[in-house]
């Protein structure tokens, strides 16, 4: 029985052919599978034949093809195909094996597809994050470049506004000064931006009286809201902690970009700035923040695209430029906490924010941080060397500190320059700019504290659009000992002068 | 005179070897993208000038990201190779440079051409930041979707082989 079974399922499945060196058919048996009847050469069957038709004259070999798709006759099938040659005729052994190969081609074709799928969506993400870096440095270097014009205009407005100017004047120096502020605002923003998104923001905590903290940005607004015409109510609960170990200007960033907000799109009505605690745990207080306008309102639909960034929708759904509250957004989330949204178109704006602050109870750890405590007159004015190689910064650096009156300025613009100056004079303190040619703020530093055992303990202070962490700890590493960032006005500027001078 | 000649292409799988040579044979093209196991054998006879003609057998062999993996016996008797990558995927060309040595040692004397398919799915300046890669090896860059030399890369290396 068995011998039967096999001889029906190897009649079924095998075919052999015999034939001579130039291909002529001379036998074949089961015609299911070739079928040779019609032709008298096996080249004339199918292209596999003509191919290997040189393999038909080598004696005594075996050749192997494995998964053959044989088409024809408007029939498929996949044959193993063995050629056993010797000295006068060929034995081509054929085996169909159409439904095993099949199989195997449905398990190929899943498997395939799948790593094609995969490459594809890594080279589609690995696009979109270089587009991303692209983009982000783009914008980063774009406002890099801005910020030593930005810088003077700031600054020579300042000292134009000090000057004897009519009313007419006045005002118009009020617009620039105005609309400077605005320009270096939204710089910053994008420049903040791009900081956090390549995830280089870290938070600089420091011991700050949270209440006077909310009171002074509070005062701030007051005016502006005034001027608007518009009611500000503020209700800050008395459970707010006095004390918190928390990054006050990013706290300040958060506060200032969502009643900023809010000042631009009401109108009329009010604007209500509502702060209390949720809970205290572990140290530290879930401060509660809302604010809450009778303005435009926003449409349901674009609630989820309102802190991406460069969106802002208007009352009519059209998108514009904007950023802060993505910076918002960004930055509650880097202190662990949460922000949302109600609203709808014509109803106004309900901005809901929780966040995590560290509560300090220890009043040692209180300093006062008010940096106007530190600018003294000194006995002797204190000379300052400028390396800066932009003539707008070195002429509002010059005018900032003739206005102070307790500096003297000396001026170089090139690196060649620093050493035999220094060795002429001892200067106080030294500020470098990082846009020198050729030498770096850091080079220069160096290079300076190998001078002399006078200059290791003068204090270097960089003029840089770099505040980057990693940044700073290179400068750091170089001796230089603080960063006074571009764009910077007479205020930021004195204040680092005054800290790091020797009395 | 006709003259019969093999030609094998290889690369690896989904970079369209059964795309170009179904427009080459049949000048057609389907987006359905279908794993070819083992080989499927064409046959085209193309004139190569006014007295010759080359009739081209194909083979369509299962791609593979290593061109030491295709069977021995598929590549037995061939008269001129075919590479392809596809430009739109890296995955298969970053080792170009080892697998055409490969080739050119076990096969020296057998005529290769390279080709970089899919040209219609990049751009130029995708082409451009893989140059260092593609530009040394690459002899074509043909598209199975428009039928851009495809015709050409066939017809050259027929000429070749005769």
């Amino acid at each position: 029985m068995l011998s039967t079974y096999k001889k029906k399922h190897h009649s079924n499945n095998f075919q052999y052919i015999l034939i001579d060196k130039l291909g002529n058919i001379i036998e074949a048996d089961n015609q299911t599978i070739l079928n040779t009847t019609k032709v008298r050469f096996i080249q004339e069957i199918h292209p596999f034949f003509e191919s290997v038709e040189t393999l038909f004259t080598i004696k005594n070999e075996e050749f192997i093809f494995n998964c053959v798709n044989m088409d024809f006759d408007n029939k498929d099938c996949i044959v193993d195909i063995k050629i056993d040659t010797n000295e006068t005729h060929s034995i081509i052994a054929i085996e169909n094996l159409t439904s095993h190969y099949n199989n195997y081609q449905l398990t190929a074709q899943t498997r395939n597809e799948s790593i094609i799928n995969s490459q594809v969506l890594e080279l589609k993400n690995n696009y979109l994050i270089e587009k991303e870096q692209f983009k982000s440095e783009f914008l980063s270097n774009f406002s890099h470049q801005l910020r030593n014009p930005i810088t003077a205009t700031s600054i020579f407005s300042r000292l134009l506004s000090e000057t004897n100017l009519n009313s007419e004047q006045k005002n118009y120096i009020d617009i620039i000064l105005s609309a400077n502020r605005d320009l270096k605002n939204r710089i910053e923003d994008i420049l903040e931006l791009s900081k956090i998104e390549s995830g280089k923001l870290i938070l600089q905590e420091e011991v700050f009286n949270l209440k006077k903290f909310l009171k002074d940005i509070i005062s701030g607004y007051v005016l502006l809201f005034k001027k608007k015409k518009l009611n500000f109510i503020i209700d800050i609960d008395d459970n707010v902690p006095e004390y918190v170990d928390a990054d006050q200007f990013r706290l300040k960033q958060i506060l200032g970009n969502l009643l900023n907000n809010a000042l631009n799109y009401t109108s009329e009505g009010f604007i209500k700035l509502h702060i209390s605690t949720n809970y205290v745990h572990a140290g530290k207080a879930n401060l509660h923040i809302v604010v809450e306008d009778t303005g435009v309102g926003i449409d349901k639909n674009y609630h989820d695209v309102v802190f991406e960034r460069f969106t802002k929708v208007d009352s009519n759904g059209n998108n514009n430029i904007g950023l802060g509250l993505s910076i918002v957004k960004h930055l509650v989330t880097k202190m662990n906490g949460n922000v949302s949204l109600e609203s709808d178109l014509g109803k106004g704006s309900k901005f809901i924010c929780n966040l995590s602050l560290k509560v300090v109870r220890d009043r040692n750890k209180i300093i006062d941080n008010n940096p106007l405590k530190h600018r003294k007159s000194f006995e002797t004015k204190k000379k300052l060397l400028l390396i800066e190689d932009s003539e707008l910064i070195q002429l509002s650096i010059l005018k900032i500190l003739s206005s102070d009156g307790n500096f003297f300025l000396n001026i170089i613009s090139n690196g060649e320059d620093v050493i035999s100056t220094i060795l002429n004079e001892e200067y106080d303190i030294i500020l470098i700019s990082n846009t020198i040619q050729r030498y770096t703020a850091e080079d220069i530093t160096k290079s300076i504290k190998e001078t002399s055992k006078y200059y290791k303990r003068i204090p270097v202070l960089a003029l840089s659009s770099e505040v980057f962490r990693e940044d700073i700890k290179r400068y750091k590493a170089s001796g230089i000992k603080d960063i006074i960032v571009k764009p910077f006005d007479k205020d930021s500027l004195l204040d680092k002068l005054y800290k790091y001078v020797k009395k | 005179m006709t003259a019969s000649k093999k030609i094998v292409l290889l690369g690896h799988f989904g970079v369209g070897k059964s795309s170009l040579i179904r427009r080459f044979v049949e000048n057609e093209f389907s987006e359905d993208y279908i794993v070819t196991i083992g080989v499927h054998i064409s046959k085209k006879t193309i004139s190569i000038n006014e007295t010759d003609s080359a009739s081209l057998i194909i083979w369509d062999i299962e791609g593979h990201d290593d061109v030491k993996k295709a069977r021995a016996s598929y590549l037995l008797g061939t008269h001129g190779f075919i590479y392809v990558v596809d430009l739109s995927r890296p995955v298969t060309f970053k080792n170009l440079e080892t697998e055409l040595s490969y080739l050119n040692e076990k096969f020296p004397k057998i005529p290769l051409k390279v080709v970089g398919n899919k040209k219609d799915l990049v751009t130029k300046q995708h082409i451009e930041q893989y140059s260092t890669i593609l530009t040394p090896f690459i002899d074509y860059f043909t598209s199975a979707k428009t039928g851009n030399r495809v015709e050409l890369l066939f017809s050259k290396l027929a000429k070749e082989l005769l």
